[in-house]
């Protein structure tokens, strides 16, 4: 019984990988044709404020009320038709106001599985994306293998970094590096070819080196696309996180472990307290990306645009 | 590579020479100040497309005193940006010799002596307008070095410019016009012997090109460099420059030199004038000629 509901869990849990990531790519790839489009057509006034201020009128904040509103509710019905298989939110709610020390303690350890991994993955993309950029070679020697690391699913060799790694929190960081890995690469690689080619040109007629094109004029244009990848890989990093501690829980705490062993023991409102507590850590995170994208990108999306 | 021989014109001062094919329209002022800024011998580029082969250029001659504005004007594809590109240095050329001079673009580049304003104003948007024309003295800085180098106050000259009020904000708080003006100020700043330009204008709308044409003038009067200036207006190209040159296309080539002999300093007053709207005419004749050439 007990493992049937793991390979069950288990069998989701790859579907839902496999999803995570494709949806990260897709949104990448979107997020990158906005911030484009952006650059294209230099934002008017409206737009500004409209960030800044607008968020008190109803009209920003209503809809999304209403909707996860309606939801709860929704989810309320079911649930207490159906107590068996999911809890009502009373009950998710109370499980969490009962027990802080025991989500806190977990959300700790999943949040720097998450961060620590996530850091290593995101910075080794984006070395390896500046010698791609700086040297063709490199690009055409790595790029397949890192594609080949992008269609591996994660959950597949998960197991294998267990067994390698042990069950520390080495396999954690590992598994979480490798999946940001791809969408942090592309995204880096994209970002730093983007610099606008007639700059370029005036670099080149100075006769810049490579070292000082790459510093002053490529760096500066690959953040706005390093913050987008940023946005993805946050929360992509918890999933990583999540999909470690799934492989080997038990030893390590994590939120991860927490839901595989509730359940186990069909300790649902734990299960669905987890879930609501990995959900609030991802939007925190990527929360944490925007704020900071918003303090040091002033010049790319919230700079007043002035015509005399 | 044997110089053609070229036959004196009489009557123009417009620091241009330049022949096609040994036998077409050549202009000799090398008399006007003596010093030849840039020689363009013989310069052919082909491009290798998908549908073949693409002369680009084939055999184009230009020279240019020191101190000459000379204007590149043509129907598409007629290979003036092409030129223009070579003498920057950022396109090779396949036959031929370009100097600045005396300096192929290669050295000259290396030596900080050639100033590029690009179709775009291209600034760099993460800087404020200061250090956006502080730029070219952050990079290759061994050129600096050079003895005799001189350099300008990058707040004085965006001062010159009409810039003084926005030396802290950011390109994009800027309107078209005066983002360009700050790429033409990033490329006198330090003082290059030589000012190449490529259709600097042609993003901006009439009236702000008509305002730029004569700032840019007035910018020039005030400090006579060579420039090599490309561009689709002819009214543009008349009113600025000493010589206009003519290209037409397939293969791209110089289809006439047209020295412009108007009286410097230049007004706004020159275009109403009967002989600016001769000129133009010229041009436009020349070009209508080169159209037809390019598309026979």
């Amino acid at each position: 019984m007990h493992d049937e509901t793991a390979m069950h869990d288990g069998a989701a849990m790859h579907d839902e990988t496999a999803m995570c990531d494709e949806t990260a790519m897709q949104t990448s790839v979107l997020v990158d044709a906005v911030d484009r489009s952006r650059e294209e057509h230099r934002p008017v006034e409206e737009d500004v404020s409209r960030a800044s201020r607008d968020w008190l009128h109803p009209r920003v904040w209503l809809p999304p009320v209403v909707a996860l509103g309606l939801l709860t509710l929704g989810w309320q019905l079911y649930a207490v038709h159906n107590r068996f298989i999911i809890p009502t939110v009373p009950q998710v709610l109370t499980q969490l106001v009962d027990h802080p020390g025991l989500f806190w303690q977990n959300l700790l350890v999943t949040l720097q599985e998450a961060v620590v991994g996530a850091s290593i993955g995101m910075l080794a993309a984006f070395v390896l994306a500046i010698s791609m950029c700086q040297v063709r070679l490199v690009e055409r020697a790595l790029m397949p293998i890192a594609v080949m690391l992008l269609v591996t699913p994660i959950i597949a060799i998960a197991p294998a970094l267990v067994l390698a790694f042990g069950f520390g929190m080495t396999p954690k960081y590992v598994v979480t590096a490798v999946i940001v890995f791809f969408p942090f690469l592309i995204n880096s690689l994209t970002g730093l070819r983007s610099s606008d080619p007639q700059a370029h040109d005036v670099f080149t007629t100075l006769h810049a080196s490579k070292w000082e094109i790459l510093v002053r004029l490529r760096l500066p244009s690959s953040l706005p696309f390093l913050f987008a990848a940023a946005r993805i890989c946050m929360p992509l990093s918890v999933v990583g996180a999540v999909v470690a501690e799934y492989v080997a829980p038990g030893k390590a705490s994590g939120l991860g472990s927490l839901i595989v062993t509730a359940a186990a023991l069909a300790d649902l409102k734990t299960v669905y307290a987890s879930v609501l507590v990995l959900a609030l850590l991802g939007i925190g995170l990527s929360t944490v990306v925007v704020v900071l994208q918003r303090r040091l990108l002033g010049w790319h999306q919230t700079a007043v645009p002035r015509r005399p | 590579m044997k110089r053609p021989p070229l036959a004196e014109a009489s009557g123009t001062s417009s620091g241009v020479r330049s022949s096609w094919r040994r036998q077409d329209v050549s202009v000799d002022v090398s008399e006007s100040k003596g010093e030849v800024g840039l020689d363009v011998l013989g310069v052919s580029k082909v491009f290798e497309t998908r549908r073949g082969r693409v002369v680009a250029l084939r055999d184009v001659d230009i020279q240019v005193g020191r101190g000459r504005f000379v204007s590149l004007i043509g129907p598409t594809g007629c290979g003036k940006s092409t030129l223009l590109r070579i003498v920057a240095g950022l396109v090779e050329a396949d036959g031929g010799t370009v100097s600045i001079f005396g300096e192929p673009p290669e050295r000259a580049t290396a030596a900080k002596h050639v100033g590029f304003v690009p179709q775009s104003p291209a600034l760099l948007p993460w800087r404020t307008v200061l250090d956006n024309v502080r730029l070219p003295f952050q990079v290759n800085q061994k050129a600096d070095g050079a003895p005799g180098r001189r350099f300008r106050d990058p707040v004085e000259v965006l001062e010159s410019f009409g810039l003084g009020d926005v030396l802290h904000s950011r390109p994009a708080q800027l309107s078209g016009g005066m983002q360009q003006r700050v790429a033409i100020a990033r490329a006198l700043v330090f003082d290059p012997s030589i000012l190449l330009m490529d259709e600097p204008f042609s993003a901006l709308d009439e009236l702000t090109r008509e305002r730029q044409r004569h700032e840019l003038l007035d910018v020039w009067q005030s400090d006579q460099k060579t420039v090599l200036f490309v561009t689709h207006s002819v009214p543009e190209a008349v009113v600025l420059s000493d010589a206009v040159v003519v290209m037409c296309a397939q293969p791209g080539r110089v289809r006439a030199v047209i020295p412009v002999d108007l009286p410097r300093p230049r007004g706004e007053f020159v275009e109403a004038t009967d002989v600016f709207h001769d000129l133009e005419r010229r041009v436009r004749s020349e070009l209508r000629v080169a159209w037809n050439d390019s598309h026979a």
